[in-house]
């Protein structure tokens, strides 16, 4: 329950032509990790498959544009597993690629028409805005005698630099109506100057011209029409465009399911990479596995392939452990828990898996600090309610609802209102010091286990000085607890104690000697940074200590608002009154909600996770054959 | 305002020690010299040399070490900063994501195999997020450019289209290329304090002067280009060449009056150069002397760690080159004329 899945580490010696089959075998098992550290590299000089992975991601490449285009209606679902041959591939990638083309060029052909679209809606545009200027724009069209007129559009920020140069042709830029990025101009100039230069320039500047018809002056009106048919003529090509299209996917539809079904047998043996090392006939795949399913996967290879094979296992060394992946708990109800702690880091191989204890402690701080009948059941029927959109994250809200419930009772608190239920235990705001006290020793519990955590975590990975002197080791949990000791027994008017008093001075002393020892610097050096050092872990326990303050303060905080909701309420008409509950109690459950969330997540990363875990451990992932019933 | 002394303080040591690695004048100048080990050994790839690879493989892989070099500096130095200072130490690293996009087009474009194109292209560190792998992929290159036209680089893609549509010379898809990069460069230069400004505006302004004079050299009198395209292609705000002399020099109809009428911050460097070739060693030399200047005497941290990174990237550039030409087994008067360095046959001007 708290510990990572033993792992294995597994070497799979077969003949070469089985490895595509016997990467299928292990990717339907689900229960083979590969490791990818260049190994045996001289008995196993080659790396196979080079080129089927090449042929792999060029395919799936072209699958997934495809896809964009055509989707597939139902989700992938393998019946008949067989190994893809490259020459399977390769006649898939071959017909992917004619699919994508007829994609492709579907693709360019609506960009096209969406130039086009674009064009004729700029000559609009500019036509309308030509009617507000006073000029008379025959002027404008075709070649005359002495003068040359180029209306049209080009990009904004190619403005200034096009201006200058066309006036070093002898040209004029003239803009008068800016369009977004695009900018509506007419460039002038003489005749029979520069006619290829300009035509040049304007090119490279991104200038279109906009051909305005000859009749544009005198019957405006049919120009428009003309214009708006010119807009019809190309949503109509593009509706036949999509049509085609759709009749095309239509038609290619099967073959496409039987394409991604190929890509995805044939992904296994790609997913492998350099796990997989061959010398001619003979080949070697290496990965990590879970030591109970060792023999399940000997067995099932046996059965599978159809050559022989060697399959040896052996126990992580002590120097590798780094690299052994950690498999965490895999359950519904932890699901969500065991996300948030990978948003922190994975646990090393061999640490404990964090997943039980943080989602006990997070449920039991979350309702500590909401505790409310009412709004704790609103948050479980929400969590149930939208189970299905929450992402595998409905047992976390569900769970935290029924915390704050539970709380809520023994607050004796609903919807804010103290009183209407007698409280099992006690009311937060009728004794905050005691509450206080309950939660500093809810501090003091959680540091401890989390040290006692830290120090198993060293134990395991071989690192005893550091269980034992190093931060949160045994002896800083000593300083802690002594120290803590003593104080108790100064509050209680007993006096420090000698047996605290020794402890304390025998572990800082320890600690001030371990720290001297571990720097390699000068002796000055050394003893400013073991003074500061051992002075923070002291500082250290103390502050995370009074961190755990914030559990009690939102207890009382929660019932804080509440009065302030309702005293703000009870100013206020029977209307107005329980308008104002309602939306206090929404405020409350939405705002104080979020914040008591953000509050545990932090207790739990920055108090609990940063004591006892790197979080730079690896995590398990089998390879898996997407589809497949064990998918 | 102790926040940015601390800061400026610690960024222009840093820059000071880092500055030592830059290649005095006369470590450059004995690069030809010795054998391909030994330069091997000289600038720590000794390893990598010893690899029996081929001369291609080798080739890429040590100009990867290179820019892995070049980018290692620049994250170091790129830590301190934040906000206007940040982002143009981010923007100016860009430039090797659109030395990519250039190779990636081109390749397309001429329908190279994939595996040639991926050649061009340099290995870039993560930070820069171009994806490499999704545009290679692309079967052609109007797939590409439908790629490139969705984000960023719509205008580089209109510009490509145009070449590829109306097979125009590809030289005003890279001056389109270059003008973006150093216009959105000069943006994020004017964003920062008055104080950072002048320095940084000294070393792009060099950079953007130098390429401007190639690259009208080249236009007018190699290809032909009449003034007024010319003059379109040209990047605006350059240090000495500034828009009225742009509008001047293009209308120079040849090649000596041009170098005449330069404007004297460059005609005291160009003076009597007869081709462009020669111009352009003559201006690896000048902008080496203008940025050394700046690292040396700009009061502005960025400005400084900018000038370093630039001259760290003239070096690298230049050891390459040698490296190539010792693996090729040219000879060492070649290497000095690749390299641009003085002591060629060709070299009259020193």
């Amino acid at each position: 329950m708290f510990k990572p899945l033993a792992m294995k580490h597994v070497r799979l010696q077969l003949l070469t032509d089985e490895l595509p089959h016997a990467s299928l075998v292990l990717a339907e098992l689900g229960v083979f990790s590969p490791d990818p550290r260049p190994k045996y590299t001289e008995e196993f000089p080659e790396i196979p498959g080079v080129r089927y992975a090449e042929l792999y991601q060029q395919a799936r490449s072209r699958f997934d544009k495809i896809l964009r285009h055509i989707p597939l209606d139902s989700p992938l679902k393998l019946h008949d597993i067989h190994e893809i041959r490259e020459e399977d591939l390769i006649q898939a990638n071959q017909w992917l690629r004619q699919v994508w083309r007829r994609c492709s060029a579907h693709e360019e052909e609506t960009r096209r028409l969406r130039e086009q679209e674009r064009a004729v809606r700029q000559l609009q545009n500019a036509l309308a805005n030509f009617a507000h200027l006073d000029i008379d724009l025959s002027l404008l069209q075709g070649d005359k005698h002495f003068l040359k007129f180029l209306p049209g559009t080009a990009p904004r920020h190619n403005i200034p630099q096009l201006r200058d140069a066309l006036a070093l042709a002898g040209f004029f830029l003239f803009e008068f109506l800016v369009e977004e990025d695009h900018v509506h101009v007419i460039v002038a100039g003489p005749q029979e100057e520069g006619r290829g230069e300009i035509r040049s320039l304007l090119d490279t500047a991104g200038f279109s011209a906009l051909e305005l018809p000859p009749e544009l002056n005198d019957e405006p009106e049919r120009v428009r029409d003309e214009l708006a048919g010119r807009l019809a003529k190309i949503r109509a090509a593009w509706d036949a465009e999509a049509q085609s299209m759709a009749a095309f996917g239509a038609s290619v539809q099967a073959q496409l399911e039987a394409s991604r079904r190929t890509l995805a047998m044939a992904e296994p043996f790609v997913q492998l990479e350099t796990a997989i090392r061959s010398s001619g006939s003979l080949s070697l795949i290496r990965g990590w596995a879970p030591a109970r399913e060792v023999e399940r996967l000997r067995e099932t290879l046996k059965r599978r392939l159809d050559q022989p094979f060697v399959l040896l296992a052996r126990d992580p060394e002590p120097n590798e452990r780094s690299e052994v992946p950690t498999a965490l708990l895999r359950n519904r109800l932890l699901a969500p828990f065991a996300t948030l702690i990978k948003q922190y880091g994975v646990p090393r191989y061999g640490e404990i898996d964090p997943t039980v204890l943080f989602g006990i402690s997070f449920i039991f701080m979350f309702g500590m600090m909401f505790g409310d009948i009412g709004h704790g059941l609103l948050i479980a029927l929400a969590g149930w309610h939208w189970r299905g959109k929450l992402y595998g994250f409905a047992p976390f809200v569900i769970g935290n609802g029924l915390s704050a419930t539970l709380f809520g009772f023994l607050y004796g608190s609903l919807f804010g209102y103290e009183g209407v239920i007698h409280h099992l235990w006690i009311a937060p705001l009728s004794d905050p010091l005691y509450m206080l006290s309950v939660a500093l020793a809810w501090g003091v519990g959680f540091l401890v286990l989390i040290s006692l955590v830290n120090i198993h975590n060293k134990l395991v990975i071989g690192l005893y000085t550091d269980a034992l002197l190093g931060a949160n080791g045994v002896v800083s949990l000593t300083l802690y607890l002594s120290l803590l000791t003593g104080l108790y027994r100064v509050l209680e008017g007993q006096g420090f104690g000698i047996g605290p008093a020794l402890l304390l001075i025998g572990s800082i002393v320890a600690l001030l000697i371990y720290k001297g020892w571990e720097l390699k610097a000068s002796m000055g050096e050394r003893i400013v940074i073991a003074v500061v050092e051992t002075f923070e872990t002291l500082t250290g326990y103390l502050s995370n200590t009074l961190s755990f303050l914030r559990v009690a303060a939102f207890s009382l905080n929660h019932v804080a608002l509440a009065i302030a909701v309702f005293t703000l309420a009870e100013s206020m008409g029977t209307v107005g009154h329980w308008t104002t509950v309602v939306l206090g109690n929404l405020f409350i459950l939405v705002l104080e909600g979020a914040i008591v969330t953000i509050q545990v997540l932090r207790l739990e990363y920055y108090e609990g996770f940063s004591r006892f875990f790197s979080g730079d451990g690896k995590e398990f992932r089998p390879l898996r054959l997407a589809g497949s019933e064990a998918d | 305002m102790g926040g940015q002394f601390h800061k400026q303080t610690y960024v222009k040591t840093r820059v000071a020690i880092m500055a030592a690695r830059l290649m005095p004048e006369a470590v450059r100048d004995d690069l030809p010299q010795g054998s391909l080990e030994d330069t091997g050994r000289r600038f720590g790839l000794q390893d990598l040399l010893s690899e029996s690879l081929p001369a291609a493989s080798l080739n890429r892989a040590v100009e990867r070490a290179m820019i892995q070099s070049l980018t290692f500096d620049y994250s170091v130095l790129l830590r301190p900063f934040t906000g206007a200072e940040r982002q143009v130490l981010q923007y100016w690293i860009r430039k090797f994501e659109l030395f990519n996009i250039k190779a990636l087009i081109r390749g397309k474009i001429n329908a190279l195999e994939d595996a040639q194109i991926a050649d061009q292209l340099h290995e870039l560190p993560p930070s820069i997020t171009l994806p490499h792998e999704e545009l290679l992929r692309t079967d052609n290159v109007l797939e590409l450019l439908r790629r490139l036209e969705q984000g960023a680089y719509r205008e580089i893609a209109r510009q490509a289209r145009q070449v590829y549509e109306e097979r125009n010379e590809p030289f005003s898809l890279d001056a389109t290329i270059d003008r973006l990069y150093y216009a959105g460069l000069l943006k994020r230069i004017s964003a920062t304090e008055p104080q950072d400004r002048e320095g940084l505006r000294e070393v792009i302004g060099t950079l953007i002067d130098h390429q401007n004079l190639l690259w009208l050299l080249r236009y007018r009198f190699a290809y032909g280009l009449p003034a007024a395209e010319t003059f379109y292609l040209m990047i605006p705000r350059g240090q000495s060449l500034n828009h009225a002399a742009l509008l001047r020099l293009v209308e120079v109809s040849n090649f000596a009056d041009l170098i005449e009428q330069l404007p004297p911050s460059l005609h005291r460097w160009l003076e009597g150069a007869e081709n462009t070739t020669e111009v352009q060693r003559r201006l690896e030399r000048r902008g080496r002397d203008r940025v050394a200047r700046t690292l040396k005497q700009s009061p502005s941290g960025v400005a400084q760690a900018l000038a370093y990174l630039v001259l760290r990237e003239m070096d690298l550039r230049l050891l390459f080159v040698i490296i190539q030409g010792k693996v090729l087994e040219l000879p060492e008067e070649l290497l000095r004329y690749a390299g641009g360095q003085p002591g060629s046959a060709e070299e009259n001007w020193a």
